[in-house]
C-alpha cells in the first residue's frame, strides 16, 4: 500500500512532501506522540501517527526510514515542519480524524503494528 | 560563590505540597544550605512576590521564575530579573493557556502571603499545556528578558529529548537543566558533549523535603539573573562551576569538609578518595593544618545542630557523612586535635545498595579552588590501582581562561581515570 492510498483511507490530504514521497510503500504502523519512544521502537517503512507538529517529526521519520507521518485531529504541521519535510521528501498527510479513529482505519486495511516479541 | 536550586514549585502549582507555601519554600531553602532559589510554578508567578518577600526576611534570594509548557508538552524554565517581568510574562502564557482547573483532579493552586495565609485559588489550567510552540515559549522568555531553560532533560515525559527525540538544532535554550536522579559527568556526556550548554541541576520539589536535593554552584558577585547570564555565558569571571545533589553525592560530601576546613583556618588540605572494588571499599579521607578541634569540640562534631560556621553550608556536614557511611557498614572517624590539624576518614563499603554515589570530582575541586585561591590543595583519586592527582595553590579564578583550563585538567583526568580503570577491569 502507498501512503497516497493511506491518506485517501483516512480522508487524509497529503500538505507536504507528496513529491516522491506520495508513493513510498506503507510496511506497518506506529502511533505515538513521545518522539523518544518513536525512535526506539518505530519500524523502518512505519506510517507514522500522532499529535506532534514540531519540526523534529521529519528529523525523527527521516533517521528511522518511516514511509510517512499523519497529523490527527486536524492538526497543521508548523511551517519550518512543512519545509523539512518537503526538504526531506518525507509525506506528512493531515487528518481531522482523532488518532484512535485513523489508527482503527489503517488496521482495516490491513496495516499493522509490529507486535513485540 | 553561591549555591542556587534553580527549580522549585510552591502550592501554587497543582500537584506540588500545601505546606510549600511561599515562607515554607523559603525555610526549606535556608535548612538546605541554599543560598539563592528559583520559584518555577507551571505557567503561572502568581507567589512570586511573596517568595521574595519571605526570601528577603530570610536573607535568601528568589530568583523569579516559572516553568512554562509548550504545545509540545516539553517543560522549559524562564528564569526573569524581577517579579514584574514574571508577571508580565505570566500575562502572556495565561493568553495562550486553554482550560479551567478541576482541583478534585490535577490539585489546589494556592496563592499564598509571605504568612502563609491563603488570598485565594487561582482557577487557570495550570497543569495543561499552552498554546505556544516551543520556539514561541523561548522567543516570549527572551523577550521578557529571562533566561530559557530545558528543564529535566533527563526525564521522558515533558522533558525535551523524551518529548522531541532530541534538542532541536537552532534552538537558543540558554541552558540544560537535570533533576536529581542523573549524575553530572554523565550527563555532561550525554546532553552536552561539546559543552554546547551550560548544565544546571535542579531539585524539581514539590515538596519540602525534596528543595536544594539539586542544586547548581555559580560563581557570581550577587545572585541575580544578570549575574547568571554572565555565569552561563562564561563571562566576566562569572561561571557555573557545577552542580549536584548536596545531601547524597560523595563529592558534595568532601566539598563540605574541605570548607569547614578553610572556614577554621587551615591553609592546606590534602584530599584522598579511593575506590577498590577489588576489596570492596571505598575511603575518603580529608586531611587540614587548622587548628584543630577541642575534645569538646569533637564530641560534638557530629551532631547535626552543631557548627562553628557563621556563613551556609554545603550538606549537612559530618553527622550527615557519618550516616551516610552507617548506612552502608563504613564509619566515619574524625582525628583532631588544638594545633595539629584535623583528619576525616569515612569507609563504605563499596557495592553496598546503600553506598551513595561519587558524585563529581569536577564541581569539588572547582568550588574549593574558585572560592579560596590562597589554599594549597593536594587532590588524589585513586580506583583500584590507577589514579588522577591534582596539585595546586594560588588558582586565581578572575584570570581569563585560567578557569576554563583548570575545568578541562580536572575533566580530562577524571575521564582518563574513568576509562582507564574500567579498561583494567575488562
Amino acid at each position: 500500500m502507498t501512503v497516497t492510498e493511506a491518506a485517501k483511507s483516512i480522508s487524509g490530504a497529503i500538505v507536504a512532501g507528496a513529491g516522491e514521497g506520495a508513493s513510498n510503500e506503507v510496511r506497518g504502523g506506529y502511533a505515538s506522540d513521545l518522539l523518544s519512544d518513536v525512535m526506539a521502537n518505530s519500524g523502518e517503512g512505519d506510517l507514522w501517527i500522532t499529535m506532534q507538529r514540531h519540526i523534529n517529526i521529519v528529523a525523527v521519520a527521516e533517521l528511522k526510514g518511516l514511509a510517512g507521518i499523519v497529523l490527527v485531529n486536524g492538526r497543521k504541521p508548523e511551517e519550518d515542519t512543512a519545509a523539512k519535510a518537503e526538504e526531506k521528501r518525507i509525506p506528512i498527510i493531515c487528518t481531522g480524524l482523532p488518532a484512535f479513529e485513523a489508527a482503527g482505519i489503517l488496521y482495516g486495511i490491513g496495516i499493522r503494528g509490529r507486535r513485540p516479541a | 560563590m553561591f549555591m542556587v536550586d534553580t527549580h522549585t514549585h510552591t502550592c501554587l502549582s497543582p500537584c506540588a505540597d500545601l505546606d510549600m507555601h511561599p515562607a515554607g519554600l523559603i525555610a526549606a531553602s535556608v535548612g538546605a544550605g541554599l543560598d539563592a532559589v528559583a520559584v518555577c510554578d507551571h505557567n503561572s508567578a502568581e507567589n512570586t512576590v511573596a517568595a521574595q518577600r519571605a526570601g528577603r526576611a530570610a536573607g535568601i534570594a528568589v530568583i523569579p521564575g516559572m516553568e512554562i509548557t509548550s504545545e509540545e508538552e516539553v517543560h522549559i524554565l524562564a528564569l526573569l530579573p524581577d517579579a514584574e517581568t514574571a508577571l508580565a510574562l505570566q500575562s502572556r502564557v495565561y493568553r495562550s493557556l486553554p482550560g479551567r482547573n478541576v482541583e478534585k483532579v490535577f490539585g489546589m493552586q494556592v496563592v499564598a502571603n509571605e504568612h502563609a495565609e491563603v488570598l485565594g485559588f487561582d482557577d487557570h489550567l495550570l497543569a495543561g499545556a499552552t498554546t505556544m510552540t516551543l520556539d514561541g515559549v523561548v522567543a516570549a522568555i527572551h523577550k521578557f528578558d529571562g533566561l530559557a531553560v530545558a528543564a529535566h532533560v533527563d526525564r521522558e515525559r515533558f522533558g525535551i529529548i523524551g518529548q522531541l527525540g532530541m534538542i532541536p538544532a537552532g534552538l537558543p535554550l540558554d541552558a540544560l537543566e537535570i533533576s536529581s536522579r542523573t549524575a553530572l559527568p554523565g550527563a555532561r556526556a550525554a546532553f552536552a558533549p561539546k559543552e554546547e550548554y551550560p548544565i544546571l541541576c535542579g531539585s524539581d520539589a514539590h515538596e519540602v523535603k525534596d528543595v536544594g536535593r539539586a542544586a547548581t554552584f555559580m560563581l557570581l558577585e550577587n545572585p541575580t539573573l544578570a549575574e547568571m547570564r554572565q555565569a552561563f555565558n562564561s563571562r566576566a569571571g562569572r561561571a557555573i562551576l557545577g552542580g549536584g545533589r548536596p545531601m547524597e553525592d560523595l563529592a558534595l560530601h568532601i566539598l563540605d569538609i574541605a570548607q569547614n576546613s578553610v572556614e577554621a583556618g587551615a591553609t592546606s588540605i590534602e584530599i584522598d578518595l579511593a575506590e577498590d572494588q577489588a576489596a570492596d571499599r571505598l575511603e575518603i579521607e580529608v586531611r587540614d593544618n587548622g587548628p584543630g578541634m577541642t575534645p569538646e569540640m569533637l564530641a560534638r562534631a557530629t551532631d547535626p545542630f552543631f557548627t562553628t560556621r557563621t556563613t551556609r553550608s554545603v550538606g549537612l556536614g559530618l553527622a550527615l557523612l557519618a550516616q551516610a557511611a552507617r548506612a552502608a557498614e563504613g564509619k566515619m572517624e574524625i582525628d583532631s586535635g588544638r594545633g595539629k590539624g584535623t583528619r576525616v576518614k569515612a569507609v563504605f563499603r563499596y557495592s553496598h545498595l546503600d553506598r551513595a554515589p561519587v558524585g563529581d570530582i569536577e564541581t569539588t575541586l572547582l568550588v574549593i579552588l574558585a572560592g579560596h585561591p590562597e589554599l594549597e590543595i593536594r587532590f588524589h583519586h585513586a580506583v583500584g590501582d590507577r589514579d588522577f592527582k591534582l596539585n595546586m595553590r594560588g588558582f586565581d579564578p578572575t584570570v581569563p581562561k585560567g578557569l576554563a583550563a583548570l575545568r578541562q585538567s580536572i575533566r580530562q583526568g577524571e575521564a582518563a581515570l574513568a576509562r582507564s580503570a574500567a579498561e583494567n577491569q575488562a
